[in-house]
């Protein structure tokens, strides 16, 4: 048989490798008694330890009842039951087997004794186990059958638990009470807290300490704090009428005034608005535009004197005023896009402009080729040659002086004189 | 009102038959996201189900602050809850006015006074029951989105009165009181100061009328004290 461990130094000391299963090796060979160490240290992490408490609603009268139990009387009882049991089965299957007879009734025989004993054990053990709490997991190792001839069999009949079973069992109550006590305990805080602090709220109450709202501390501090309130709200009020009054007023005086004083007040209004402006910095030259913000939202007198500072007038330690002086590739409105990619190479209008100032650049093509084409092929011409076309290409000029019509030509009165018409009315 | 228990009716403004505020449910008052993290909150469904007029005072006698939402998930406050619960129920008048004339617990005062100032729906009206609350001087503890604060009635009164939005809700547009004066609806306001405030006018009258720095024990201070008290009761029994 090849060896169980693969390595080829049997004498290799062994280690323990987590989840690693041992197989327990054979007593012959070398390696028996620290395999079976190993077996059974290997064996225990495997089992899972249950927590030593749970939250699961203990019946307490469970508890209470426990250390009434009578573990004789029970384990008598359950015996008689056991044995009852086993003869009603033994009855049924002697029905069954009454046909039948095979040379193995002897080892059957044996065999329902056998059972009957280690039956009666377990069951004595297993309710042992349905009695102590549900968490205990039953670390119980079966007796393994044993063989008793019949002889011996008619010696012990009363089951015995060995030494150490009792102490396991002793064990086991032992840990079961000391899981009871830390449950108990448990609630009781449980109760504790829900008595003092709101189930619902699971923030730490301390920090609410920091704001004491306590009154009567110290009433004459507090009065005067109230009184200063009240006088700050009876003066907002009073602001707010003055402010409308004059508002009022300042209306009606315009209203009074005609109209030229008012355009002379709105020039001089503007005016000193343009002063405002020039006297904070000018854009210049591809300098960035920094715009003040949109917070002007209910703007307090501090924020007013932020809102009327310079930014576009102010510069930077790094700034250069004149950017002509860079190289091109810096002369950028923002600075700070520098080698970066997403930077747009516009610089402005008059730079970018591919055209000449005030050249419209109007001008046909068509019209360029067609000195080449035949008269009657050329385009008819802007709005039909303004005047007129054809005929009416050219003025009328003066009549031409025909001798007819002189007086002297008309010397003979043989021709009829057409210039009027001689009309008679009858 | 008929109470349900199951307020779900209430809750759901399709077929809604209770009483109206402005024309509408009374829980529209507070917006959806805020009126959500209401109904999801322990608070509400632990404490605020099936409350009625009387019960709802054993809840409000146990709050410790007033608030609106906070942290980061806007955990509603219990306070925002019970007016929430208010709101629902729809107490009569009287009832309301009960809860705001308790001396011994401000944060039901507090409680009642942001219902009226939500519910009631003449300006007027508003204006004279919370004004004479501004002569109370007690602290309050306020959480807000970050942490704590202290305020005071006076100040949680008037910023009902003045300002446009506290406590997570967008109060219902209220017509300033120069406005009402105006049309003669309302007398110019007395304030609880009364006698002292006429004798600092006397003072200052070089001067623009600025807030006099009351220190300390000073003489303004005590010396007033008693009639100041009568003021107060008048302007409180007003």
């Amino acid at each position: 048989m090849p060896p169980k461990r693969m390595t080829a130094n049997q004498d290799r000391s062994h280690r323990y490798y987590p989840g690693k299963v041992e197989y327990a090796e054979d007593a012959l060979s070398s390696d028996s008694e620290n395999s079976d160490a190993e077996a059974s240290s290997a064996h225990q992490p495997a089992k899972p330890t249950l927590p030593k408490a749970t939250s699961f609603p203990k019946d307490a009268r469970l508890a209470a009842n426990l250390s009434k139990i009578d573990l004789d009387a029970r384990r008598a009882q359950a015996a008689a039951q056991e044995a009852e049991r086993l003869k009603r089965e033994a009855d049924a299957r002697a029905k069954e087997e009454e046909e039948f007879v095979t040379d193995d009734d002897n080892d059957e025989e044996d065999g329902s004794g056998r059972e009957q004993e280690s039956g009666s054990e377990e069951e004595e053990e297993e309710q042992e186990e349905s009695t102590s709490s549900e968490d205990d997991v039953p670390k119980r190792r079966m007796p393994a059958p044993k063989f008793i001839s019949k002889t011996n069999r008619k010696q012990c009949s009363v089951p015995v638990f060995s030494e150490e079973e009792l102490a396991a069992q002793e064990d086991a109550r032992r840990k079961e009470r000391a899981d009871e006590m830390l449950q108990l305990q448990l609630e009781k805080q449980a109760a504790a807290k829900a008595a003092g602090k709101k189930d619902w709220d699971d923030d730490e109450e301390g920090l609410a300490d920091e704001v004491d709202d306590a009154d009567d501390v110290d009433p004459e501090e507090e009065r005067a704090l109230w009184k200063i309130r009240e006088l700050l709200r009876i003066k907002r009020d009073r602001d707010a009428i003055e402010s409308a009054e004059k508002e009022r007023e300042e209306i009606e005086r315009r209203r009074n005034l005609s109209k030229e004083e008012r355009d002379a007040e709105d020039r001089e209004y503007i005016d000193t608005q343009k002063e405002e402006h020039e006297g904070k910095g000018k854009m210049g030259h591809m300098q960035k535009y920094f715009h003040r913000g949109a917070y002007t939202f209910d703007a307090d007198d501090e924020t007013k004197q932020l809102l009327n500072r310079d930014i576009m007038g102010s510069r930077f330690q790094d700034d250069a005023r004149d950017k002509s002086m860079l190289p091109s590739a810096l002369q950028i409105r923002d600075m700070t896009k520098i080698g970066k990619k997403g930077r747009t190479r516009y610089r402005d209008m008059k730079s970018e402009d591919t055209g000449r100032w005030g050249d419209l650049g109007v001008r046909d093509r068509r019209k360029d080729g067609e000195y080449k084409l035949d008269e009657r092929f050329r385009s008819d011409g802007d709005a039909e040659r303004a005047g007129g076309t054809g005929a009416n290409a050219y003025a009328v000029g003066e009549r031409r002086k025909r001798v007819d019509d002189s007086r002297d030509g008309r010397r003979d009165d043989k021709r009829p004189n057409l210039h009027y018409v001689y009309y008679d009315p009858a | 009102m008929a109470h349900a228990a199951d307020a779900k009716k209430a809750l759901d403004s399709r077929g809604y038959t209770g009483s109206l505020i402005r024309g509408d449910n009374p829980l529209k008052l507070f917006e959806k996201p805020v009126r959500d993290r209401i109904i999801e909150s322990y608070y509400w469904k632990e404490q605020c189900f099936g409350l009625n007029a009387a019960t709802l005072l054993d809840r409000a006698i146990e709050l410790t602050f007033i608030g609106g939402t906070y942290g980061v998930s806007q955990r509603p406050t219990p306070f925002l809850c019970l007016v929430f619960k208010m709101l629902q129920l729809t107490p009569d008048k009287e009832v309301i006015l009960f809860y705001l004339q308790q001396e011994e617990f401000k944060y039901l005062r507090a409680l009642a006074a942001f219902y009226i100032r939500l519910a009631w729906e003449k300006d007027a009206e508003v204006y004279e029951t919370l004004e004479p609350y501004l002569a109370d001087s007690r602290k309050l503890r306020r959480r807000t989105r970050e942490g704590w604060t202290l305020t005071h009635v006076d100040e949680f009164v008037d910023d009902l009165l003045i300002k446009g939005r506290i406590c997570a809700t967008t109060l219902p547009k209220l017509n300033p009181r120069v406005m009402l004066e105006d049309e003669d609806k309302l007398e110019p306001r007395i304030s609880a100061l009364g006698e002292e405030l006429e004798e600092l006018d006397a003072d200052d009258d070089g001067s623009d009328g600025e807030v006099v720095e009351v220190a300390n024990g000073q003489a303004n201070g005590i010396g007033q004290a008693e009639e100041d008290g009568e003021n107060d009761a008048e302007m409180v029994a007003d």
